[in-house]
């Protein structure tokens, strides 16, 4: 939150720290003694690292950002996975032995694993699950997961102690792909949750993931040790995790570079992964996009319930300059709600709207002037890039004011209505799950400026298909769509990096998996630190 | 009449006694400490009360029915008018309750409790860390004025106050941990577990805040001290004894100036907490000014209030004990430094 302050001294700090020593464990060095089979993560304070509500799945709202910390008390049902090099994700069972999709699509069977405790020795088990589903469902909360479609009856069916069915009212395809960006996929025991109640167990919650809580203080330090109830033998690997939560990127790598933290979970700037990549023993992991940053424009309202208006913005948005001057090439560009980390890749879009100033021009002309307020959330990258956008459609002709708002108050701009176009990121890892393509697009989200009948259509089908093929022409449609009617510019796909010292490694760390939603899923299970 | 420690009636002349005019004099102050707080935490919770939005739907989300958050409005007393709800919570104050977070549901207390010491820590300790190298840098500049160490001495003050305390924190990493690698660049360890590694672990925000206020009391007391040699005849009479220097700077020039620190002191301790806000960020501390920050994102009001209201009543007290200190130093002052 910082970073505009911080931004020029990373190039002292480049100077500075390119002739600095290895980024061995800092306490260690000091004490003399040998480095703890540990490892201190570092989280952003305006995203990762906020957990104001706690870390209960059913009534934080920043759940998904947290991500990395409820995998690690959790473990989660299923996790996204893939090869070393982020080719062939895959979803895969961790506390589930499997799934199977039955009636129709319209079922899915979890079957759970055997001999899975909780950290407090009671064991996850069917019931267990369907009292998450149940709880969580019931919670005002906007992490409950009431956008599935839920069957009216016997949503949740339990066969025997290990099997259970999730119902729905029409096929889902989406569903499996959907689970890790899901709050049910955190199954929290109930046991516990008696014990304790709900405002305790919100700030030590009790899962069956491979670390368990021993010490949290919101938004700023959580302590985990090894869950010794884990249910694969031998792991974790590590003794003891800690999550901090800082306010600087700057400030990070120079506690990695002193040894004072292993990981930077999540790094956008560029300057310093530049940094961080230029020193032996730091590795720099840059995960493979699933998102890409798009203005969404409020369709209902003028200027932009008129397409003209709208195909000004296309014109106007020069999406190389962006890229190149912003951020060195770094990302590709973007002309639908997919990435190539992701499901249903579409790298073009036949017909899309270039950049064409004179185009825009005439259009602003032909309109007598647009006036636009551009809504962005407050974060570096989205300041800067709504700052070009501004300079941008000025030339064009389009009178442009600027506005950032805090992450949580975001909600109240797309309820109030009265917003004309917002810079935000669309897409997941599925172009369904999390805030996918029907998240911004369908008439009936709360984060959309876009109501067309025929777009809900192939949505909808296309979140209900079992058929990938099926699918994928789906989403093109949709995409095609969403281009001919000029109803949201996009620009590039973004990505985040791991920043981890170079004694760390472990999958989604140092090797490359496809962020389910915004940041990657670690599989703290397997991340070793080498103390040799 | 009063009955006096004697045991004896005496008259109406007994109130110009020293003991009772104190005790007045801090009962005076009591009550302009007792209006400020009134002052602030009625500001804040009006300021917070008019800002767009609704608490309840931001901690609920898009979800939310409406008669869910009617209950939940309810339950915070949201529906009622602003003036009832200041009421209300400033009876739950004066009952030591400052609320309970929106968010977590923690009580404001118990979050103030864990945060809060680890802030006063890192004041207290920036404190006397500017205050260590102010006072003899001001001695040694005003000894020897407008020589070689004096000019050394202005330049680096106009360095560190030129230079803010984030960008001191940056570069204090990069020289500590980084390169000579004495002492850590994050983390906070709590007195009960090693008094050494917290000393350790907060010796670089301390210094991060220190180095500003350095440069501003040095500057301040360099001043004082320089006016003092120049213009009073106490020194020229000191100087005619034939006492040292050096002796008259610390022994006669030295504890005058000390009011007019304090006073620099008392006036600056509320910016001071204000730069724990950042330090806090960039250190990952987990002190109140990283809460504020955190709950006024969460617009977590409850909170946002109990943090402002003890800032406030810890900045009056600081300012209180201070106005008490004056007399100490100067007994002239104690009848006017109420």
């Amino acid at each position: 939150m910082f970073e505009r302050t911080f931004r020029p001294l990373s190039l002292l700090a480049i100077f500075l720290t390119a002739c600095s020593g290895n980024a061995t464990d800092g306490q260690a060095r000091r004490s003399g003694k040998p480095p703890l089979n540990e490892v201190t993560v570092l989280l952003d304070a305006g995203y990762a690292g906020s957990w104001p509500a706690g870390l209960d799945p059913a009534t934080s709202p920043t759940g998904r950002a947290n991500l990395s910390i409820m995998n690690a008390i959790f473990g989660g049902l299923f996790q996204l996975t893939a090869n070393a090099d982020g080719s062939n994700p895959r979803i895969v069972g961790v506390l589930a032995s499997g799934f199977e999709i039955t009636n129709g699509g319209k079922t899915l069977i979890v079957r759970l694993r055997d001999g899975v405790l909780f950290s407090d020795g009671t064991p996850l088990d069917a019931e267990a699950v369907r009292y998450n589903i149940e709880r969580n469902l019931a919670t005002p909360c906007s992490c409950a997961p009431t956008a599935w479609p839920w069957a009216d009856k016997n949503r949740t069916v339990i066969s025997d102690e290990h099997t259970i069915a999730l119902n729905f009212s029409r096929p889902f395809g989406a569903v499996i792909n959907a689970f890790p960006v899901s709050n049910i996929n955190w199954i929290a025991s109930p046991t516990a949750l008696e014990r304790m109640g709900e405002d305790q167990f919100k700030l030590a919650p009790v899962g069956a993931g491979p670390f368990r809580v021993v010490g949290d203080q919101l938004s700023a330090v959580l302590t985990l040790e090894r869950n010794p109830k884990y249910w694969q033998e031998g792991r974790p690997y590590l003794d003891k995790l800690v999550f901090r939560s800082i306010g600087s990127e700057q400030a990070g790598v120079q506690a990695l570079l002193s040894g004072d933290a292993q990981l930077y979970e999540g790094m956008t700037s560029t300057s310093l992964m530049d940094l961080a990549a230029s020193r032996n023993d730091i590795v720099v992991t840059q995960q493979p996009p699933t998102s890409t940053y798009v203005i969404q424009l409020n369709t209902l309202r003028p200027p932009f319930d008129d397409e003209r208006a709208r195909s000004a913005l296309y014109y106007a948005t020069d999406v190389d300059a962006i890229v190149h001057g912003i951020f060195s090439d770094r990302y590709p560009r973007s002309q639908s709600f997919t990435a190539p980390g992701g499901l249903f890749h579409e790298g073009s879009v036949p017909g899309y709207r270039e950049f064409d100033l004179e185009r825009a021009r005439a259009i602003v002309q032909e309109l007598g002037g647009i006036k636009v307020t551009l809504n962005t959330i407050r974060t570096f990258d989205g300041e800067r890039i709504a700052t070009a956008l501004q300079s941008q459609w000025k030339e064009a002709g389009i009178e442009v004011t600027t506005q950032a708002h805090e992450l949580g108050n975001v909600i109240q701009t797309f309820r109030g209505g009265t917003w004309q176009a917002f810079l935000q990121t669309a897409g997941s890892y599925d172009p369904e799950a999390g805030p996918g393509v029907s998240f911004r697009f369908r008439s009936d989200g709360i984060y959309t400026g876009v109501h067309d009948e025929k777009l809900d259509a192939i949505l909808v089908e296309a979140a209900a298909s079992h058929d990938d093929q099926m699918r994928f022409q789906l989403y093109q449609s949709a995409g095609k769509l969403i281009s001919d009617k000029a109803y949201a510019p996009f620009l590039f796909a973004a990505n985040r990096a791991q920043v981890a010292t170079r004694d760390l490694s472990g999958p989604g760390l140092t090797t490359k998996i496809p962020p389910i939603m915004v940041n990657t899923a670690i599989l703290w299970t397997d991340v070793k630190r080498n103390l040799e | 009449m009063i009955y006096s420690k004697s045991g004896l009636w005496t008259d109406a002349a007994a109130l110009s006694s020293p003991r009772l005019e104190l005790c007045r004099a801090i009962l005076r102050r009591l009550v302009i400490v007792g209006t400020v707080l009134i002052g602030v935490s009625a500001l804040t919770f009006f300021v917070l009360g008019i800002l767009p939005g609704n608490a309840a739907q931001t901690l609920f989300g898009q979800d939310a029915t409406p008669e869910q958050l009617a209950r939940i409005e309810a339950e915070l007393n949201l529906d009622r008018p602003i003036l009832e709800r200041y009421n209300l919570w400033a009876v739950e104050a004066l009952h030591g309750n400052l609320g309970h977070s929106l968010a977590s549901h923690q009580s404001a207390t118990k979050l103030l409790a864990d945060r809060l010491p680890v802030t006063i820590e890192l004041v207290v300790l920036a404190l006397l860390l500017s205050l260590i190298l102010a006072v003899p840098a001001a001695l040694v500049a005003s000894r020897w004025p407008a020589r070689f160490i004096d000019r050394s001495v202005a330049a680096i003050n106009i360095t560190t106050l030129s230079i803010p305390s984030y960008v001191f924190a940056l570069i204090l990493v990069l020289m500590f941990s980084v390169h000579l690698r004495l002492l850590p660049a994050i983390g906070f360890v709590p007195l009960r577990e090693s008094v050494v590694r917290n000393l350790e672990s907060m010796t670089l925000p301390a210094l991060a805040i220190a180095l500003p206020l350095f440069g501003l009391y040095t500057r301040f007391l360099r001043g004082d001290l320089l006016e003092q040699l120049l213009h009073h005849d106490y020194i020229v009479a000191a100087k005619a004894k034939g006492i040292g220097s050096l002796r008259i700077l610390v022994r006669h020039a030295l504890p005058n100036s000390i009011s007019g620190l304090l006073t620099v002191i008392g006036v600056n301790f509320g910016a001071l907490i204000g730069g724990t806000v950042i330090i806090e960020q960039i250190f990952a501390l987990p002190g109140i000014g990283k809460l504020l920050l955190e709950s006024v994102h969460a617009r977590d009001v409850p909170i946002v209030q109990a943090i402002v209201v003890t800032l406030a009543a810890i900045s009056t007290g600081v300012n209180l004990a201070i106005d008490a200190l004056y007399g100490t130093i100067d007994p002239r002052t104690r009848n006017a430094s109420f």
